[in-house]
């Protein structure tokens, strides 16, 4: 058996040698049996003839022998690539767009798919990930009072189901620690307030380092060796301890030249004097897939790092059981399932949290412990990601459909219009399962084809969709691979579309009868056979159409969003301005240096030619928002009201007009009278038409409102300014000088406003701060427009993503109707002929054409209004300013397919129109 | 379009290849020379023509039975010397107890009729 295989494959190699020696074989015997039959006496010419009856039929002879060393399916398959090959080349456009619009489809579905899965099933880089569980609660009231006093993290509130949170008061991390019989190991982990951004010194030179506290068992409890040197113990993180740190494999790399060089050595963070003894492995990025530290530092250093601050972390915080700030994982002993370490946990957090409850209504809203698996880390970035991820998988699923129906249509009015060269193969002894094998060969290699350019578009579509989501940002940690699987399901599901409408036609077209298939012509069909054919082709073009729009109005409607969040009055003037942060105190400067700092580096900017003038803030007025006890004098503060810390000339920075009043200038400094800007709205609620001009408010210390802080006279009223999320009311807010007392500065950002584009001017700037403090690293440099998109990122990519899907969406659809009309017209030539023989207008064939085009288009239209309606509430969450069914959207989404598929039915129809009667008749 | 002068279509299958074999055991010969003996031997009841020799050459090439080699004919002309290999005698030996086997059942049921 192996000899016959071996031989056989040995033929596809030797086949022309095989072939020359066969017949030169054969000759021989020829001319040995004519020198026999000359030898017996019969003349020359005679010789011959005998010779070659006696032989029978050489050709058919020789095709014999070769038939037996030929693996039979092999060869057909061969000669069937390379005639699909032949009319693919012939009909070059159908084969390109039937390629290109699979490869899309494929390529898109299964970048977007390997970022799904790299998001919802991608576990942490660590032995054993399966028996990590994450800790929360549940809370079923979100605006409401609770035993969650005071925080610092992160919160998912829900007005329907309440709030999610993974933050705990520390004595309920102790609580948990007690529960050895569940756990191997109890750690705490967090990005602290303190930490998250870190002025990390070495050897001089001051840069920002993202910080997260970890407990001493973090490392053990992951199990995570170290790359150089040693991680953190549970010795290191105890109250007076030395202080340590341990780096990523990345910053070590990045700042010390190399993990070797990174361990033992002293830096400065804070300014204050740290060891790092070691460095993270390659590839660890902590448990939460959203962020990658370039430093942990043990829980206890928020001790050093708080001290003798403002808002720095006191000791007292460790028994504070109303201040939640702690994220808790753990590891589950083996055999210890998540449903029974909920069982042995729940019942003691519920007693304990219930004792911190002070109210009837926080003892009506107890956070209730939940056990998650935690093999994938923290959950961010699943919070974040997945529902966009979801409408972007829809979305690209009907890109594929699309594409699927586009070759199936090709297909089927191909295999229409072969119909008679394949009557014509089946009439001569072609068999009905090697004409089929045939077409669908030809369907398979079209989809094959598709489903590598799909692997290339996959590749270009994952790198593009990182830099998409990235929006800039170099610490973007979500890279996903490419997903095999997901590969392989597209592929399979375009080959099935080609071995689905590549069978079905196949089938019909050798069902055929002989004798009318080879009698037709070109209008002759009988009309029965032709209705069913075109039925199933119109179908398509209808489904199409339907697709089309719900990812037109899809479009529409994020197109429509960003333009809304892009249209919000913002109050100030976004463009021309340069943002950066800086820290003084992190830097080591102190009160009340830190104020008299600043104020000269305001100076220093204000000089730089081409800042026209330099202000400074807390935070940036999109991106953060802060409130403190604030109120009129006399009445208690007003929880709603916010407050924003700011330098001389702000509202003339910002280009915040000074409704009455004035702005802040050099005159309101330390030890001046105190006095504050309040804005309309702010004006509004607490004087109504009352002048507020002269009248006195009154700020408290956070956490204890009995202490007056500053007591302000207000001396300015503001125009609205947007002030936090975008998309918010804009709220009271009372604008004070930074250097006024309480709270005083710590981080700020600086405002620039420039002649000409802001980021001319970064050079300068860094070079002004490193003259001014060389320890003082300027950070996050973005202009305000920027530090706005950044905001709405989502939004901006969810846009510029569908109206690409939108505008791929249209084109398929239209080359599906241009190539369904074109058919039809071709089909149908010398019935127009006849038509205008007998007279017919060419405005009028071009009617004819095109209303059946509208009836297609209609139908798909009725179909994809409907499909429109009945989901667009799925995506209500992710619009702003307009209903899911917003009908400017429906209109124009209506109308732009509308007019594309006016337009991809008029060439067909102006074709038709110049049809020549005569010509058209002579082919009957 | 087959051959009618050849009987090679109405023996069993595989018998063609049998004689052949059979013929080779006598030293190698070209196809010609197998044709030739074949017609002698069997008293010209059995005439070969290329339309089955070669086919049927081929088949014992690809099984490994026969090993070909281009000579030199007796005439001096170039041509294709087949010979039998060890595996082509085992088969002959399978093949003709087989066919043994065969003509005596057909033998045995044409007798009892």
């Amino acid at each position: 058996m192996w000899a016959r295989l071996r031989n056989k494959l040995l033929f596809l190699f030797r086949r022309e040698r095989f072939d020359r020696e066969l017949s030169e074989e054969m000759d021989f015997h020829r001319e040995m049996l004519e020198l026999e039959k000359t030898s017996q006496g019969v003349a020359g010419e005679a010789a011959a003839v005998s010779a070659r009856r006696q032989l029978g039929n050489t050709t058919l002879a020789g095709e014999h022998a070769r038939e037996v060393w030929i693996i039979a399916w092999l060869d057909t398959l061969a000669a069937d690539l390379r005639y699909a090959g032949r009319t693919m080349a012939a009909n070059k456009t159908f084969a390109g767009l039937a390629i290109l619009s699979l490869a899309l489809g494929i390529g898109a579905n299964t970048a977007i798919y390997s970022f799904m899965d790299s998001i919802l099933l991608r576990s942490l880089p660590v032995p054993d990930p399966e028996s990590l569980v994450v800790l929360n609660w549940h809370a079923p009231y979100a605006e409401h009072d609770s035993v969650m006093q005071s925080m610092s993290g992160t919160t998912y509130d829900d007005p329907r189901s309440g709030v999610t949170a993974g933050i705990f008061p520390f004595p309920a991390y102790e609580l948990f620690r007690k529960y050895d019989s569940v756990f191997s190991t109890v750690f705490a982990h967090f990005p602290g307030w303190q930490v998250r951004r870190l002025n990390v010194t070495i050897n001089g030179h001051a840069d920002i380092a993202a910080g997260w506290n970890v407990s001493g068992d973090y490392f053990g409890g992951l199990g995570v060796p170290p790359a150089a040197g040693r991680l953190i113990l549970p010795d290191d993180d105890r109250a007076g301890a030395p202080a340590v740190a341990v780096v990523s494999y990345g910053f070590s790399q990045r700042r010390f030249g190399g993990p070797a060089n990174a361990a033992g050595r002293s830096i400065l963070v804070d300014n204050l004097p740290f060891t790092v003894v070691g460095v993270t492995p390659p590839g660890f990025f902590g448990v939460d897939p959203a962020a990658a530290p370039d430093v942990y530092l043990p829980v206890h250093t928020n001790e050093l790092l708080g001290a003798g601050k403002q808002f720095g972390f006191r000791p007292e915080d460790y028994l504070a059981p109303n201040f939640y700030w702690v994220q808790v994982m753990g590891r589950l002993r083996p055999g210890v399932s998540l449903a029974h370490a909920q069982a042995v946990l729940a019942p003691p957090f519920r007693q304990w949290v219930a004792s911190t409850a002070t109210t009837d209504p926080q003892r009506a809203n107890l956070p209730e412990l939940i056990v998650k698996e935690g093999a994938g880390g923290l959950d961010t970035l699943r919070r974040r990601y997945s529902q966009p991820l979801y409408v972007l998988m829809a979305l690209v699923g009907l890109i594929l459909a699309l594409a699927c129906a586009n070759v199936a249509n090709l297909l089927l009015a191909r295999a229409a219009s072969r119909g008679r060269e394949i009557a014509l193969r089946l009439s001569v002894g072609a068999s009905r399962p090697r004409i089929v094998r045939q077409l669908l060969t030809e369907s398979v290699l079209l989809a094959s084809l598709g489903g590598a350019l799909g692997l290339l578009f996959a590749i270009w579509g994952i790198r593009f969709l990182t830099l998409l989501l990235a929006n800039g940002r170099a610490d973007f940690t979500l890279h996903a691979e490419m997903n095999c699987r997901v590969l392989g399901v597209t592929a399979a599901l375009s080959l099935l579309t080609g071995v689905l409408f590549g069978l079905a036609p196949a089938l019909r077209a050798t069902r055929v009868d002989l004798l009318p298939a080879l009698k037709e012509t070109q209008g002759g069909r009988p009309a029965r056979h032709r209705f069913r054919r075109v039925g199933l082709s119109h179908a398509l073009v209808v489904g199409q159409i339907a697709v089309s729009l719900l990812m037109l109005v899809a479009a529409g409607l994020f197109v429509r969003t960003l333009a809304n969040l892009q249209a919000i009055e913002l109050g100030f003037n976004p463009r021309d301005l340069l943002l950066f942060q800086v820290d003084a105190r992190k830097a080591g400067h102190k009160d009340p240096e830190i104020a008299a700092f600043y104020a000269a580096l305001r100076e220093r900017l204000s000089a730089i030619p081409g800042v026209r003038s330099a202000s400074l803030e807390r935070d940036s007025l999109i991106q953060g928002e802060h409130g403190l006890p604030i109120g009129l004098s006399g009445s208690p503060p007003n929880p709603a009201n916010r407050f924003l810390t700011v330098g001389p000339a702000f509202f003339t920075t910002m280009r915040i007009p000074i409704l009455a009043g004035r702005d802040f200038d050099e005159g309101d400094r330390p030890g001046s009278p105190s006095v504050a800007v309040i804005n309309e709205v702010f004006a509004k609620a607490n004087f109504g038409d009352r002048n507020p001009l002269g009248q006195h408010l009154t700020l408290r210390e956070a956490g204890d409102e009995s202490r007056l802080a500053r007591d302000m006279e207000i001396v300015g009223v503001s125009r609205n300014a947007r002030y936090g999320a975008l998309t918010r009311a804009i709220p009271p807010v009372v604008y004070i000088p930074y250097d006024q007392g309480y709270p005083r500065p710590d981080e700020m950002v600086f405002a620039l406003r420039t002649l000409g584009d802001p980021l001319r001017y970064v050079d300068s700037v860094r070079e002004i701060v490193r003259e001014a403090d060389a320890r003082l690293p300027v950070s996050e440099v973005r202009t305000q427009a920027a530090d706005i998109d950044q905001t709405i990122n989502q939004e901006i990519t969810f846009a510029e993503l569908c109206s690409g899907f939108a505008i791929l969406a249209l084109v398929i659809a239209g080359v599906g109707l241009y190539g369904t009309v074109s058919y039809n017209v071709a089909r149908r030539t010398a019935e127009i002929g006849i038509r205008m023989a007998l007279g017919a207008q060419r405005s009028r064939v071009v009617r004819m054409v095109l209303s059946e085009v509208l009836v297609l288009v209609a139908g798909g239209l009725a179909i994809g209004l409907a499909a429109a309606l009945g989901t667009s509430r799925f995506v209500a969450s992710l619009l702003y300013g307009m209903t899911a069914n917003d009908p400017l959207t429906l209109a124009l989404a209506l109308m732009t397919l509308l007019g594309t598929a006016l337009a991809a039915g008029y060439a067909p129809a102006r074709k038709a129109s110049r049809i020549d009667p005569m010509t058209a008749l002579r082919q009957e | 379009m087959r051959n009618r002068t050849s009987l090679s279509s109405e023996l069993l299958p595989g018998t063609l290849e049998m004689l052949i074999l059979k013929t080779l055991t006598r030293g190698p010969a070209h196809g010609y020379a197998i044709a030739r003996h074949l017609e002698r031997v069997s008293s010209n009841v059995l005439r070969v023509g290329e339309s089955s020799l070669y086919p049927a050459l081929q088949r014992l090439l690809l099984n490994d039975w026969v090993q070909a080699a281009w000579g030199e004919s007796e005439l001096k002309r170039r041509a294709r010397i087949y010979r039998i290999t060890p595996a082509g005698r085992k088969r002959l030996a399978q093949e003709a107890e087989g066919f043994d086997r065969i003509t005596g059942a057909i033998a045995a049921i044409l007798e009892a009729i």
